[in-house]
């Protein structure tokens, strides 16, 4: 038996309550594209982190090319060869091409005894190693000038300048084009055939099944499924990542109601959201879902007039939206969440001015509303005085959701609302959107996984570069090749 | 019951406990500490510093920082002597108030509206205001003899056995806590600190709050020029000077984080205490006044280093 490339075996890793990585094994050989698939908090970007260095595992072992590996830190881990490419490139913008390529051993003359980057030289071993991904960049082109997709390759020709011998891709084609898809894929090919074991993370299942040759479900910390190539198809997977068939949810149809938010011009990116309706945003990353959602919740400068339940209003400041009754999730949770303050100061803080009684906060009246909501969302533990930080990561994202429960807002943007949440969690905020839609809410949320949202909307619009291009209701079904050829992935 | 076993748990604590350990060591070093003189002494002279800190804990709360409360209480008190010579003391000690909090919105409205650096702009801003003063007294002290007689009494006579100066901190750190602590505004000084971004997608009106702390800070800056103005009876253009880096260590002491969000009043009183007690002590064991100045800088980085190391 030949070794493999590298190899972890009996992973366990937790985070406070949260059994993230529960005895994961993975292995990966040489010129194989291993392909690791999960719905979002199965453990993929945790075992992905401990290969990488970023995490220490609580248990288990990593070996590369056979030899036991205590990775300290990501340093460590470059050093044995294992390179990761994270959705969000590590690269330094105002730097060149061939500076962030050669920034861990940039080429070295000698005037005098004194070491001075040899530029020249550096310039032809950037064109060197690009010219093997058959990409041909100005080499003194700054890499913020570059578009995402060359950015990318810039970040692998770095990896393989630093001798990577496992290549661990996060989600490399959320923001790719068709076209930009094809060139990774072709890159991907080439080293594969050099002997470069490469870790292939996706929400893409079409693409998986294209691409990898060995495939790992994830499905709670554990591995659920781990198949070769031609052992596997979509519906497979889907039923390995959820533990049941894909076609097993039903979403209770609404009729929608009046009209709560829509946009007062033509433009092209114009959203409507009626009362009792799920709209879903769905499109890559960069396609504008989230700047839809930004700006109907008075964020960006572009603030144009909207109406607000058939009046016109202009959300020129969150304050306004929040005053209008639109509340945000946004797609970060940090965003979201002020960590160092107590849960019940998260949920009333958009509330605040409704709590006051005489210039004072009727602390009474505010405990009284958290518990309720606390008990509403079952966000555990149940301890309203517990800072924001302590909690995993699907509680903290239903205090998000809470504080605008509080609020009683009548529209709610959703942005990725149930990114890097466990199963449990993710189904109780499927069911509480719905169940806000259902008691007369109007809801828009955006999201990147097309399985989330066809699961909870009325209707999915999709959008390409700013623009929607479809609008698709549940009655004449989702169809994913439809949605995926209108959103241009 | 838990509420209050968490609120007094022993970590928090940490400003407390070292300052009653600074007062233990100190007793036992020398029989002079618990003195009546020296205890007074200790309570004046914390009580100005008192006043300008807890200006301060409300700009740190709200992530900010501020080095110019210094300059701004040479200015305030040289103000407000000269317009309390000519018009009184009510219109003085509101002149003096006035340009703390003048001083205060400059800065804060360079700091959140167009976004400048807190550290830039209030080094800057504690340059020009020291300039102010010397421009506005030419350099001389203000009204050594024509302050009012109550006024000169404020600075150092009692009531009800305790001096006026520190009956003024006494009174706004139970005022100000109760507005961090009980109002709205309270709250989104607090948010704003913890996490602007969140704040502000939570309908806060993040750039007037951070506004505002640098108001509160500057009116406070003012009210301690005053109350250096009734002690010194006169106004000093060169009062005030690294009374800034007291405060902030003061803030810090009191185990207020740098980045915000985080931070009590009544505990920054107590690192006030510390830092007061400290130098009080130093000078009673006869330290060397270089040295005190080695022993107070090691002791700011103790109690930073001693904070980063527990929320580790």
């Amino acid at each position: 038996m030949t070794t493999p490339a590298a190899s972890a075996r009996g992973i366990f890793k937790h985070f406070g309550a949260t059994q993230a990585l529960d005895n994961v094994d993975f292995e990966m050989s040489h010129g194989e594209i291993h392909a690791l698939v999960g719905e979002n908090g199965a453990g993929k970007s945790t075992l992905v982190r401990i290969l990488g260095g970023v995490h220490r595992p609580d248990q288990g072992e990593i070996a590369i090319e056979g030899r036991t590996c205590h990775f300290g830190s990501p340093h460590d881990a470059i050093a044995a060869g294992v390179a990761t490419i994270p959705q969000e490139l590590r690269l330094i913008p105002a730097f060149s091409v061939a500076e962030n390529l050669t920034l861990s051993e940039p080429p070295v003359r000698r005037v005098a005894g004194v070491p001075l980057v040899d530029r020249a030289r550096m310039r032809q071993q950037a064109l060197a190693q690009l010219a093997e991904l058959d990409f041909t960049p100005d080499p003194d082109q700054r890499v913020d000038r570059l578009s995402f997709a060359e950015r990318q390759l810039v970040a692998i020709a770095k990896a393989l300048r630093q001798r990577c011998r496992l290549l661990i891709l996060d989600e490399p084609t959320a923001a790719l084009e068709t076209r930009e898809i094809e060139r990774l894929f072709a890159v991907l090919a080439r080293m594969k055939n050099q002997g470069t074991a490469i870790v292939y993370v996706s929400h893409r299942l079409d693409e998986v099944v294209a691409l990898a040759d060995r495939c790992t479900v994830l499905r709670d910390g554990r591995v659920a499924a781990m198949r070769r190539r031609g052992e596997f198809r979509v519906s497979d997977l889907v039923q390995a990542m959820t533990g049941r068939a894909e076609t097993d949810v039903v979403t209770d149809a609404l009729s929608p109601g009046a009209v709560l938010l829509e946009d007062a011009v033509d433009r092209a990116d114009a959203v409507r959201v009626r009362s009792r309706e799920v709209v879903g945003l769905a499109g890559l990353l960069g396609s504008g879902t989230d700047r839809v959602l930004r700006r109907l919740f008075g964020v960006s400068h572009q603030h144009r007039p909207v109406s607000v339940n058939g009046k016109p209003q202009r959300l020129s400041h969150p304050t306004a939206a929040i005053r209008a009754g639109i509340g945000m999730v946004p797609g970060e949770r940090r965003l979201g969440l002020v960590m160092s303050l107590p849960v019940r100061d998260n949920i009333l803080l958009p509330s605040l001015d409704r709590l006051t009684r005489g210039g004072m906060i009727d602390r009474a009246a505010g405990d009284r509303l958290v518990a309720e909501l606390m008990e509403l969302l079952d966000i555990r533990p149940r301890n309203p005085s517990l800072r924001a930080s302590a909690l995993s990561g699907g509680n903290q994202q239903k205090v998000i959701l809470a504080k605008w429960l509080a609020r009683k807002v009548g529209v709610l943007l959703l942005d990725e609302p149930t990114q890097g949440v466990d199963v449990a969690a993710k189904a109780q905020i499927h069911t509480l959107i719905r169940k806000f839609a259902a008691d007369g809410g109007g809801v828009l949320v955006s999201s990147s996984d097309l399985a989330e949202l066809t699961r909870i909307c009325d209707s999915i619009w999709t959008l390409h570069q700013g623009t929607i291009t479809a609008r698709i209701s549940r009655v004449e079904g989702f169809d994913e090749k439809r949605l995926h050829a209108a959103i241009g992935g | 019951m838990t509420h209050w076993a968490r609120r007094f748990d022993i970590a928090g604590q940490a400003p407390l406990i070292t300052l009653m350990a600074l007062c233990v060591v100190t007793t036992l070093l020398t029989d002079r500490f618990l003195s009546p003189l020296n205890l007074t002494n200790i309570l004046v002279q914390s009580s100005i510093m008192a006043v300008i800190a807890l200006g301060m804990t409300f700009v740190i709360i709200g992530g900010g920082f501020d080095l110019s409360v210094g300059s701004t209480v040479a200015l305030a008190g040289c103000i407000a002597a000269m317009v309390m010579v000519k018009f009184g003391i009510a219109a003085g000690v509101l002149a003096g108030v006035a340009t703390g909090a003048a001083v205060g919105l400059v800065n804060g409205l360079i700091i959140a509206k167009l976004g400048v650096n807190p550290f830039i702009t209030t080094l800057g801003t504690m340059v020009l205001v020291r300039g102010l003063v010397f421009l506005v007294t030419g350099g001389a002290p203000v009204g050594d003899d024509g302050l009012p007689a109550a006024f000169i009494a404020f600075g150092s006579e009692r009531f009800l056995g305790i001096h006026y100066l520190v009956w003024v901190p006494a009174i706004l750190l139970v005022a100000l806590s109760f507005v961090m602590h009980m109002t709205p505004y309270g709250r989104r000084i607090y948010a704003t600190g913890g996490n602007r971004e969140a704040a502000y997608l939570s309908g806060v009106p993040v750039d007037r709050i951070v506004a505002s702390t640098y108001v509160w800070c500057g009116a406070l800056a003012g009210v301690a020029g005053v109350m250096l103005a009734a002690r010194l009876q006169s106004g000093q253009p060169t009062a005030g000077e690294f009374y800034e880096l007291t405060a902030i260590a003061a803030v810090v002491l009191g185990g207020a984080a740098l980045h915000g969000g985080e931070g009590t009043l009544y505990k920054t009183v107590i690192g006030v205490f510390i830092m007061i007690v400290l130098g009080n002590s130093l000078n009673l064991l006869n330290v060397d006044s270089y040295w005190q100045r080695v022993a107070v800088g090691a002791v700011i980085i103790a109690a930073a280093a001693a904070d980063r190391l527990r929320s580790r």
